[in-house]
Parts: structure tokens; C-alpha cells; sequence
């Protein structure tokens, strides 16, 4: 099977999968910017959001503690804010993103919106040490292609 | 007596006009303005009754400018303003009061109870007894050009990734632009996806709109803390930005304060009518349905009710737009009771949110919130300030209550047709 290269490739093949294999790759996504985050919950969470076997109250029960992750890490209004921690927040919400069902997931789907608030949490990380050039998206590309091809 | 509180004292003065000295001596006491105060009727505290939080404003009114707080004042029989009140009121005047104005609406004679301690603040601010977290985000607000120390290229690095997800170019600093759309920094920072639901809207709607590298904040920590001079500055940016590219409208982002500031304070802060109009991001939605700019597909399938951002609706009047555009997504919405102009504050408005030392209390207040959810008990929320978005996820997570949030401009986007 051919390599994704481009974002309308990716979103499109990120359309065509199932919900659950949408929630693992977007897990996958996640599992790859884990270390931006200093939550230990989130490892955790997304053990299970890549288990495909994972029961309904397993993944209810992830998505609610992804959902305190999120509100736990996001900057309070006004308060002085940090973006390598701001990176953090955006895991979260990539995990969150990953485990929310598809009837309830915004535009894109799941997956798609977890691949977003990656590309997001790594843009955060870099955002105070001055780099703020747009990050590469092959890794995303290439997760997507191996697990396409590994099916 | 220290030259801080001499100045705190000088600035209350100040502050006490023929409006203030009206409302001073028509009040009669009722308390009604305590039961439309959440602060109050969540923890039955009388100190955090609205009217009393104005005391160090009421008693500088008393003691300079009626003849019997003067003679008083002579024989020192009337009480003063003094270190130890403006301590022990500093709380009430910041933590207790999120400037949401329902004690306002509730005022048999018509006092502006709310402009009354934002007068207050005034005073409280120039002695130096304001909340560290709000003074924090003043002095970058000033700064830095934003109350959280977001800076361009963070803005821009967020742009960036909108323009990638959807495909549509940002228009940055377009000299001309129907609109010029402001961002509150809690939209850069944690919900850029605010950016992208406009770039589509506005290129689904065909209009012309940019934002200004030169002033893309909304919010006013002066207006919020209670120094004029700096909410002036703040809006100062703004009115440069919008003059300089030459743009018919300024709108005011899903936040609640940074509208009341810059659309009904602004003019008045600089001293001069805006040469451009300033409208709320939901009033230009509303306009584009209206227009009939607005294809919308689908329709949300669970309950939604509404939350009322209070200087949205009850200081702004924006009221009947969020509704109409709800009902272009939705069959199933349910009003929240004392809904509209009368709708119970979130909690964490008025810079509540950006003091922690706020925290207990605002949490406990949202009791209010969660009595208003219990009676209709709707599947999401949607409300249009990103502020009151936080906190009501916080407050639904305090209080083990599993209802999601939504922007209505975001959910208003995500319903877009495609051509």
C-alpha cells in the first residue's frame, strides 16, 4: 500500500476507518507525544484507548479521566501562561479527542481531531524557547501508513 | 497615613460623581439586591450583599459630601476609610463579585449597584489592594499586549496550524477588511479551535475580515481590576489597530468582559466616538443568518440549554441572536429557568477567574449553576464565553455532573454545508 504524504490523504484514510480503529490511531498519535505531557494519568489512559478489546465502561471511564486531565491542565484566565505546560493541556485534550465517540466527536472525527491537538501540543513545547516554525506531520503520515498496512 | 492608601483614598474621591451620590442616598436598604447576588445567596454571608461590598466608596460619599458626614467628620463621629477596611474589604470587592449586574436589574430605585463597586475597585486598586493574580495580568496586559503573555508568534504559530486544518489562508493585518476580529488570549491558549470556526464561517459567509498583529487582544485587565487609565491604554490599541486598517467593524470574540469593555466602556474611555462599529462575534453570526449567508446541515440530537454570559446578555443585550442561531442547529433546546437578562452568573467573571485566592468560593457559588441544570437537566451546554466555558467545565467536574460544553461559534461551524 502507497505512504500517506499529505493531509488530505491523511484525513481522508482517517475518514475511511471504523471507530474503533480510529481510536487507536489517534491513541497512537497520542502515545507518540506523551512526553510533552507531565501527567502520569494520561499513560494510563491511553493504554487503554489503544487496547481494541477495551470494554464500554473501560473507555467511559478513561474519557472521564482524560476530561479532569484537560480541565486540571488548561491555563486559568489571566494567569500568566507557559507553554511547554500549555503542551501538556493539549495531550490531554488529543487523548480526550481519541476516546470521545464518534456521534460526539467535532468536525473531522476523533482521529483527526486528536492528530490536531498533537500537532498543537508540539507547537506548544516549542513556543517559549523562540521555534515556533510549523512542525513536520510525517510521523502522523507514517503512524497512519503502518497501521493501514499493517492490517 | 501611607501615600498608597492616601491615594486609594484620593481615588475614591474621585469616583464619587452626582450618579454615585444619587444612588448613595436613594438607598434604602431592602435587600433585594442581596437575594440576586449569588455570592450571597450561596453561603448566606450578609458581608458579600452587593451594597455593602461598596462600603469604603459609601462611607468617602458619607464623610466628604453630605453636610452630616462633614460636621461628623469634624467631631470624628464618622467612620473613615482606613487600611484595616480596605483590607478586610478587598475579598468582597474581588473575590465575591464578578461585576455580573444582576443586582443591578433587581434595584427598586434604580441604583447601578455594579457600577458602584466597580468604582470601588477603583479606589481598592490605587491603594494598592487588588488580588496579585489580577495585577499580574494588568502588568501584562500593558506589557506584553495580552493578560496571559500570549505574544505573536504564539498567535501566529496557532494560525498556522488553523490554516492547515482548514485549508483557508488567516487574513493577517488586511488593510480594508469589512471586520476585524479580535481573540482573548484563552482562545489562543486553549481553544484555538475558536479561530478556525471563524475562518470558516467567514469564508463559507464570503465577507472580508482580518486580524490586527498589532492589537489581536479583546480582553481589558483594567476594566477587570479597576484602573481606568489602563483599560484606556487597552482600548487605545484597539481603536489605532482599527483605524489603521481601515476596517468597518471590530468584533468582540466569545468573551464576555472584553465586549462590555470595548463596545460600551471604549468610547467612553477615550474620550471619543469609534469611527468603526464594535459587535459581538454572535450579533455578526446572527446578521449572516439574516442575510442568509449561513448554510447550515444537521441538527445537534441532544438537549442543549443555553448559559447566558452576563455581559453578553444582561449588559449587552445580546439575547435573542445566540438563539436564533441555536435553533439553526437544534430541534431539542430547553431555556434554563431566570434565563436571558436574568441569568445566574457562571461565578468566575468580573477577573474571579484569574485570582486564585477565589477558588473556594467560586466553586461553592456555582451551586447557583448546577441548580439551574438540575431542573431541565440538559445533555450540553452551549454558551459563548470562553471564560465561562472553564469554568463551567470546572464547576460540572466539581460537582460530578458528566455535560459537555460547546461554542456556539464552534458548534455553529461544524454544522457548515458544504457548497
Amino acid at each position: 500500500m502507497s505512504r500517506i504524504s499529505n493531509d488530505a490523504e491523511f484525513k481522508q484514510a482517517l475518514h475511511n476507518l471504523s471507530p474503533v480503529q480510529q481510536r487507536i490511531v489517534a491513541a497512537s498519535f497520542v502515545e507518540h507525544i506523551l512526553p510533552l505531557s507531565k501527567d502520569n494519568r494520561l499513560k494510563n489512559i491511553t493504554k487503554i484507548a489503544l487496547d481494541k478489546d477495551a470494554s464500554d465502561d473501560e473507555l467511559a471511564s478513561a474519557l472521564k479521566s482524560a476530561k479532569a486531565a484537560t480541565f486540571d491542565s488548561h491555563t486559568r484566565c489571566g494567569s500568566e501562561g507557559n507553554w511547554t505546560d500549555q503542551a501538556g493541556y493539549f495531550v490531554a485534550r488529543a487523548i480526550m479527542a481519541a476516546l470521545t465517540p464518534l456521534s460526539q466527536s467535532k468536525a473531522g472525527g476523533p482521529a483527526w481531531q486528536a492528530a490536531m491537538h498533537s500537532r498543537i501540543a508540539q507547537t506548544s513545547s516549542l513556543i517559549d524557547s523562540g521555534d515556533v516554525a510549523p512542525t513536520d506531520n510525517q510521523w502522523q503520515y507514517d503512524i497512519l501508513s503502518n497501521y493501514l498496512n499493517a492490517k | 497615613m501611607s501615600a498608597s492608601l492616601q491615594k486609594g483614598i484620593n481615588v475614591l474621591k474621585e469616583q464619587v460623581d452626582s450618579t454615585v451620590a444619587s444612588f448613595f442616598s436613594s438607598c434604602v436598604n431592602c435587600g433585594m439586591c442581596a437575594e440576586a447576588c449569588l455570592f450571597y445567596t450561596e453561603t448566606g454571608d450578609p458581608k458579600r450583599t452587593p451594597i455593602n461590598k461598596t462600603e469604603p466608596l459609601r462611607r468617602i460619599w458619607k464623610s466628604d459630601y453630605t453636610l452630616l458626614g462633614r460636621i461628623g467628620k469634624m467631631f470624628g463621629l464618622t467612620k473613615s476609610v482606613d487600611e484595616q477596611l480596605l483590607t478586610d474589604w478587598e475579598s468582597l470587592v474581588y473575590d465575591s463579585c464578578s461585576m455580573c449586574g444582576r443586582c443591578t436589574m433587581v434595584c427598586p430605585v434604580g441604583n447601578d449597584i455594579a457600577l458602584m463597586i466597580r468604582k470601588t475597585r477603583e479606589g481598592m486598586a490605587a491603594a494598592g489592594h487588588a488580588p496579585e493574580g489580577l495585577i499580574g495580568a494588568t502588568k501584562r496586559a500593558v506589557t506584553i499586549g495580552s493578560p496571559m503573555g500570549v505574544k505573536l508568534p504564539a498567535l501566529m504559530a496557532q494560525i498556522s496550524h488553523v490554516e492547515k486544518d482548514t485549508g483557508l489562508k488567516i487574513p493577517v493585518d488586511v488593510e480594508g477588511a469589512e471586520y476585524m476580529v479580535l481573540l482573548s488570549s484563552m482562545e489562543i491558549m486553549n481553544f484555538p479551535e475558536f479561530i478556525d470556526a471563524v475562518a470558516r464561517i467567514f469564508n463559507k459567509a464570503g465577507v472580508s475580515w482580518t486580524i490586527s498583529t498589532e492589537a489581536f487582544e479583546a480582553t481589558n485587565s483594567g476594566i477587570q481590576i479597576g484602573v481606568s487609565d489602563i483599560a484606556k491604554i487597552l482600548v487605545q490599541r484597539v481603536v489605532d489597530a482599527a483605524e489603521k486598517l481601515k476596517v468597518k467593524t471590530v468584533i468582540s470574540p466569545e468573551c464576555g468582559h472584553a465586549y462590555m469593555a470595548i463596545r460600551w466602556e471604549g468610547p467612553n474611555l477615550v474620550g471619543k466616538k469609534f469611527n468603526f462599529k464594535v459587535r459581538h462575534i454572535l450579533e455578526v453570526l446572527d446578521e449572516f443568518r439574516k442575510d442568509g449567508r449561513l448554510k447550515i446541515t444537521g441538527k445537534e440530537t441532544q438537549k442543549l440549554t443555553y448559559h447566558d454570559p452576563c455581559q453578553i446578555a444582561r449588559r449587552g443585550g445580546v439575547i435573542e441572536q445566540p438563539r436564533n442561531l441555536i435553533g439553526m442547529f437544534s430541534d431539542n433546546f430547553v431555556e434554563m429557568p431566570d434565563n436571558g437578562k436574568m441569568n445566574w452568573c457562571c461565578g468566575a467573571g468580573g477577573g474571579v477567574s484569574s485570582n486564585e485566592r477565589a477558588d473556594e468560593i467560586r466553586l461553592k457559588v456555582f451551586q447557583r449553576k448546577k441548580d439551574q441544570l438540575d431542573e431541565i437537566k440538559p445533555e450540553a451546554i452551549v454558551s459563548a464565553c470562553s471564560n465561562c466555558r472553564i469554568h463551567l467545565e470546572e464547576g460540572l467536574e466539581e460537582y460530578n455532573m458528566d455535560i459537555p460544553l460547546l461554542s456556539l461559534t464552534e458548534t455553529l461551524a461544524e454544522h457548515l454545508a458544504d457548497d
